[in-house]
């Protein structure tokens, strides 16, 4: 068995490890699918409220955001807010408990890659996700009566899936300093009200200044939650949008690379001072 | 035929932590660094031979786990050299992990919403254990640590003696030559710390090396073929645990306590006459000292004798055999829990 194969084996274990510690909770399942179809729902319902469903307002609004079709706009941006979250917190709260738990230690005297914890822990988040995104769906049917076309929804999927390693990585590079400073949670916390402000997760780019639409361009949430916004409001194909995914997935290598160059450091730094079993 | 590799050998072995914080402020300003720094490792050299249990024995924060970390890579010293299995640690820190069994925080180092068995699978593809293997290696270290009628439970029912013998299965999944034992039986009730030390002998029956810290005497004592006595990060005396307890001239270790109420100084003038005093300690009008001797049949009646010639009283005699906490008492001053 090579190195690599061993690694990737060691890679899934670590998936697996969490999704059935995730399964002793089954209540924390429910909070998956209520919450995100309830939270943004109440969302389209107050700016209805707002616009008083006033043809001019919607105009405006189709004008900014490249269609008038409001309930999908939000909910795709909360989905994107959801996913974001799961993937920014995925490895960085799972390398802290193992940290607070005292696993941490007994994982990193295993032969396995120092990867294996930094992104297999990551993989356990995908399952709910994929419920969060199955109760946005069955929400916006429900309360809206609206269900995109099928072909548009798997063309979505796709997009979701190409943007995963995007988003990995920029979790991966905030998990990595789990390891040095041990909580991280507030600089998360900054980094996600970032990523909501700037790259049109719950209002178009549009509504941004100048500067702050060219620095969205540089983020991959920004093309991500615009792809599937596009594929699914405005009848754009995978092929329409992937001068877009090859830019997210560029930023994802380089994001990737980054992310590990900053673990090797920061465990390097926490095996010299001690810090990987204090919390 | 060329000698097998020591299991484990450093030498000058330093490991040095900075105590208090330097914050971000001080940094940005380039503030020159005041922390204090603290030698938790102090120039250890050791050679562990293959086949070996090797025991560290010495008070907490005398620097036992400190160095089990460096050994185990996870922690980076200061200055020194270290071969495990005549690896570099630093240079091949994963060949070294590939055939280390490490028991580092004992039950703390378990998942305990997984069940033993799901903890095991997860640890054999930590450990890149062959995938046609893992089954039965599984099978044998929980039958080896008497949990397999127990496997499927969750790990948080355990009692902290099948937690330990759970991490210890752990550690022996890569079919380790070398196995580090970080005080094994610490919380442990007596039986259960019977039968994690039964387990440790079968590791060296089946040819492998133990290395082990412990503050337990009896446990080094019973287990170790030879002890490191370590304090304040330095060794401070390393031989069979037979050997060590001859190195203090004692047949006979006797503990007094005396009932005095003036000063001290004559009657252990006295008693030093006949015995080494080793430890002598005074509350509250009472006496405690241990004395080394020849003979314990000889001294007690010398002690007595000195007793009533200060005016104090002995209430309390005890003789014991010389230990390992005698020795260590005898080299520090101090006793081992102190």
């Amino acid at each position: 068995m090579s190195l690599l194969a061993a690694d990737l084996r060691a890679f899934f274990a670590a998936a697996l490890k969490e999704l059935r510690q995730q399964r002793r909770y089954p209540t924390l399942f429910l909070g998956q699918l209520f919450w995100p179809a309830i939270l943004p729902a109440s969302w389209v319902l107050m700016g209805r409220a707002y616009s008083g469903n006033d043809p001019q307002a919607l105009a405006a609004f189709a004008e900014r955001a490249g269609s008038s079709n409001v309930a999908v706009f939000v909910f795709v941006g909360y989905a994107m807010y959801n996913w974001l979250s799961a993937l920014l917190w995925g490895a960085g709260t799972a390398l802290r408990q193992e940290q607070l738990r005292g696993t941490l230690e007994a994982v990193f005297v295993t032969p396995a890659s120092r990867l294996v914890p930094l992104f297999g822990p990551g993989v356990g988040t995908l399952l709910p996700m994929a419920l969060t995104f199955a109760s946005n769906l069955l929400a916006l049917r429900i309360f809206f009566g609206i269900f995109p076309p099928v072909a548009a929804v798997i063309q979505a999927a796709v997009i979701v899936v190409l943007g995963i390693p995007a988003l990995y990585a920029i979790g991966a590079l905030f998990a990595a300093s789990v390891l040095r400073f041990g909580e991280v949670a507030p600089v998360v916390q900054l980094i996600r009200g970032v990523f909501v402000l700037a790259c049109g997760i719950t209002f178009p780019v549009a509504m941004l200044p100048l500067w702050a639409q060219f620095s969205a361009k540089l983020m991959p949430p920004t093309y991500i939650v615009d792809d599937i916004r596009r594929v699914l409001l405005r009848g754009d194909t995978i092929a329409d949008v992937a001068g877009d995914i090859v830019i997210v997935l560029c930023l994802a290598a380089v994001t990737a690379i980054l992310a590990v160059a900053v673990f090797r450091y920061l465990e390097l730094s926490a095996r010299r001072t001690g810090m990987l079993g204090r919390f | 035929m060329m000698a097998a590799a020591p299991a484990v050998e450093t030498k000058d072995l330093v490991k040095v932590f900075e105590r208090g914080r330097r914050t971000i402020w001080q940094r940005l300003r380039r503030e020159r660094d005041k922390r204090d720094r603290f030698r938790a490792v102090d120039g250890i050299d050791l050679v562990v031979e293959p086949g070996e249990i090797f025991g560290l024995l010495g008070p907490n924060g005398a620097g036992k786990t400190t160095t089990m970390k460096m050994l185990a890579t996870l922690l980076i010293p200061t200055s020194g050299t270290i071969r495990v299995l005549g690896i570099d640690p630093l240079a091949r820190p994963r060949d070294v992990r590939a055939r280390l069994g490490a028991m580092l925080s004992g039950e703390r180092s378990l998942y305990w919403k997984l069940t033993a068995r799901e903890n095991l699978e997860y640890f054999a593809a930590l450990y890149h254990v062959p995938p046609h293997e893992i089954k039965a290696r599984i099978a044998n270290v929980l039958a080896a640590a008497k949990l397999t009628d127990r496997a499927d439970d969750y790990v948080e029912r355990y009692s902290t003696g099948m937690r330990q013998r759970l991490a210890l299965a752990r550690a022996l999944l890569p079919d380790p030559p070398l196995v580090v034992l970080d005080e094994p039986t610490v919380g442990l009730d007596p039986q259960a710390s019977r039968d994690l030390r039964d387990r440790v002998r079968e590791l060296k029956a089946q040819g492998r090396t133990v290395l082990l810290t412990t503050h337990y005497m009896e446990e080094a004592d019973q287990l170790c073929d030879r002890v490191a006595i370590i304090d304040h990060g330095r060794i401070v005396a390393l031989d069979t645990p037979a050997a060590l307890k001859r190195t203090i001239r004692a047949e006979e270790v006797v503990h007094l306590e005396i009932g005095l109420d003036g000063d001290d100084s004559a009657v252990l003038d006295r008693l030093g006459q006949s015995a080494i005093v080793a430890r002598s300690e005074r509350s509250n009008g009472t006496l405690t000292v241990t004395a080394h001797c020849a003979s314990a049949r000889n001294f007690v009646p010398a002690a007595f004798d000195a007793a009533r010639s200060t005016g104090s009283t002995i209430r309390h005699v005890e003789v014991v055999p010389v230990t390992l906490e005698d020795v260590f008492l005898a080299l520090t001053g101090r006793a081992l829990r102190e």
